[in-house]
């Protein structure tokens, strides 16, 4: 019976390596499939200001929207399904709920809807729906997946009547939803947001320079460092934690990884938000052009964080929360062009792709 | 998954150690608490039941739950402690003020009784001493059957290590008997520095010996689904409610009580498994989650039927999973 207090909850480590001079590198798919990124930090070492393009970059990076209480048969209204919706140009994540606890509610931007649902709610809704994969005894979370795009979901049709029949006047579903800024413009959303309470907010962006950091020997070739030791490095550094482990400090004993050196500065720049593929792709291309530059040090890396609370993980998958959520993917980015990927998700998740 | 519920936070006369108390409890991430009034009756002296002070007077207005966008919904419980059968008497018309009934039975004569018999949601697992008692397989399987759950409380744990050691001792002796299932896990707290938050008595469930799912089930859909049959335990078999409605006309319309005995109540977590999977969302007006809470936090006792809503009591209409 206490066998089990050895062992923590599953975790799930996908490490992967490659280059991005190589043709057959899955790395842009990989990025495309997390549709809802929370947070992108990124530590660049021997650099003591964001290089400007960096920050261009981030500066331009599209608001998002908050929009207070709305009501998810919205979603599915006909002009905002022929607007927004059809052309795939948004996302959207119910804001506010836990996903072990409330309802909640994701938007991708290929079309799909997708409703995680507790018991009572699933069972008033009355629209088909599977249980969550990771139910234990008993059922009490489902998932109701569904495609807008699909022709028998087009308005007017069975499916789409009895789906907005149901969050209409059966289960009235209302949470906070963020929503995102559609490229060319928030026209298309302007007949939803005016008719309810919304604010528009621009992602988080912050700059902290660090001095006299000890960090890992990383080269390009294999297993230089163990991926464990290594994000756990990373995240203590993102973190603000002290990895000195000095024996006057009760706070933290995590070290870093051997073999190690000891920088003179390092730059740890995080932006916060509901942030697309895009933007994730267009910061690891301008971090390749600051590596490309010849003074620089060796490597630089890029984590991207889920939302704990989302439904949906890696290519629409379901993601829960049974002590954490966490799903997120950590790129360290070589001089050379190569790169060592590694994807992690936690107990209530599949495995990343 | 449910919605982390603390099924046990003592009363105190102070108004403000019951907001504070309260306040933690949202703060938390609590969307359920349910304040325990805890009975006592001796041999010497004969003390009346309490009466539950109103919400409203406990706490007002009704803080937000963290990390979500509702108030925290406020139950009330009634915990007798039984050192004689006579100290329980069943259907007495003092316990319908209370949303809960717990029972704690000192003797395993009792214990046994409170398994099979007594109508009550909770049994609690004392942690203040040594069990005089064990665990018997087959009163613990007829306690599962019918709903009933164990409750064990850990706060007499942080208070004190002798009691840490019988609290442990105690729960992993009834999670071999009942083998994790209807088990909850709550605090009795007095203090809000006696509360921890639920992915924390997630992880002291481990030390009582339930696996990981189930102490996480120990804290959300386990007490879900007490309050459920605590629900149904003012109704018949849950199918059919009566509320008082503006106009005296309406009134009484559900069958007589003793229509629960046909073993309706079933095994919890469906609880309205009975075939009629809609009705007991439609007693809280046309499936709105907030439904029920919103009656509750209007100042009333915490007894549903005194929502005074109008509407007729008998809501079997329209079990939605039907397919059109």
């Amino acid at each position: 019976m206490f066998g089990g207090l050895e062992r923590t909850p599953r975790t799930l480590l996908v490490c992967d390596r490659s280059s991005f001079l190589d043709e057959k590198n899955r790395l842009s798919s990989q990025v495309e499939q997390l549709h809802f990124n929370y947070k992108v930090s990124m530590l660049l070492p021997e650099c003591s200001s964001a290089p400007s393009h960096l920050e261009a970059v981030l500066n331009s990076i599209d608001s998002f929207y908050l929009i207070r209480k709305l009501p998810i048969h919205e979603l599915l209204d006909k002009h905002f399904l022929e607007t927004a919706v059809h052309q795939g140009r948004v996302s959207g994540l119910s804001y506010g709920t836990r996903i072990d606890e409330d309802n909640c509610v994701a938007l991708m931007p290929n079309g799909h809807l997708s409703l995680s649902l507790d018991k009572d709610s699933f069972e008033v809704l009355g629209v088909e729906g599977k249980p969550s994969r990771f139910n234990q005894r008993s059922n009490s979370r489902f998932v109701v997946s569904v495609d807008l795009t699909d022709s028998a979901m087009a308005p007017g049709g069975r499916g789409y009547q009895r789906l907005v029949t149901g969050l209409r006047s059966r289960l009235q579903l209302k949470t906070d939803f963020l929503l995102s800024h559609p490229p060319g413009g928030g026209a298309s959303l302007q007949a939803l947001l005016s008719r309810y309470d919304w604010s528009e907010h621009r992602p988080e962006i912050r700059s902290h320079a660090l001095k006299d950091l000890s960090c890992p020997l990383l080269t390009s070739d294999l297993q230089s460092c163990d991926p464990h030791r290594l994000l756990e490095w990373l995240g203590a550094v993102d973190a603000h934690v002290s990895c000195e482990n000095s024996s006057s400090s009760f706070l933290s004993s995590l070290v870093c990884p051997e073999p190690k050196t000891r920088m003179s500065r390092a730059l740890s720049v995080s932006v916060c938000g509901l942030l697309r593929p895009q933007d994730v792709h267009r910061l690891i291309q301008q971090i390749r052009c600051y590596l490309d530059q010849p003074l620089v040090e060796n490597w630089a890396s890029l984590t991207v964080h889920g939302f704990v609370d989302s439904p949906v993980s890696w290519g629409g998958e379901e993601h829960g929360v049974l002590k954490g959520g966490d799903h997120f993917y950590s790129l360290l980015m070589f001089h050379d062009h190569t790169y060592q990927l590694h994807l992690a998700a936690g107990a209530h998740d599949t495995c990343p792709p | 998954m449910a919605v982390f519920m603390d099924l046990n936070v003592g009363f105190s006369a102070e108004r403000s150690r019951m907001t504070s108390l309260i306040e933690t409890a949202a703060h938390l991430g609590f969307s359920t608490v349910a304040v325990n009034y805890v009975f006592e009756p001796t041999a010497q002296k004969k003390p009346e039941i309490p009466t539950p002070t109103p919400i409203r007077e406990l706490i007002d207005p009704l803080p937000v739950v963290q990390g979500r966008s509702r108030p925290i919904r406020v139950l009330n419980r009634l915990t007798v402690v039984m050192s004689d059968s006579s100290h329980f008497r069943p259907n007495a018309a003092e316990y319908r003020g209370f949303d809960l009934l717990a029972v704690q039975p000192t003797t395993e004569k009792l214990f046994h009784a409170a398994c099979m018999l007594y109508d009550v949601d909770i049994i609690c697992i004392s942690v203040t001493e040594k069990l005089p008692f064990f665990f018997k397989r087959a009163p613990v399987n007829g306690a599962v059957d019918r709903g009933v759950v164990f409750e064990v409380s850990y706060s007499a744990a942080i208070r004190d290590s002798t009691r840490r050691r019988y609290t442990i001792a105690n729960a992993v002796s009834l999670m071999e008997s009942c083998k994790g299932k209807n088990v909850i896990l709550s605090s009795a707290a007095e203090k809000p520095l006696e509360l921890r938050g639920p992915y924390d008595i997630t992880n002291l469930g481990l030390l009582f010996g339930l696996s990981e799912a189930g102490t996480k089930e120990a804290v959300s859909s386990t007490c879900r689904s007490v309050v459920l049959h605590a629900e149904t335990r003012k109704s018949a078999s849950g199918i059919v409610y009566t509320m008082k409605s503006c106009s005296e006309s309406s009134g009484q319309q559900g069958a007589p009580p003793d229509c629960r005995s046909s073993g309706q109540q079933g095994a919890l977590p469906d609880c309205r498994s009975s075939g009629q999977q809609g009705a007991l969302p439609d007693c809280r007006s046309s499936g709105q989650q907030g439904a029920l809470p919103d009656c509750r936090s209007s100042g009333q006792q915490g007894a549903p039927p005194d929502s005074g809503e109008g509407a007729p009591a008998a809501k079997r209409a329209k079990p939605h999973l039907t397919s059109d």
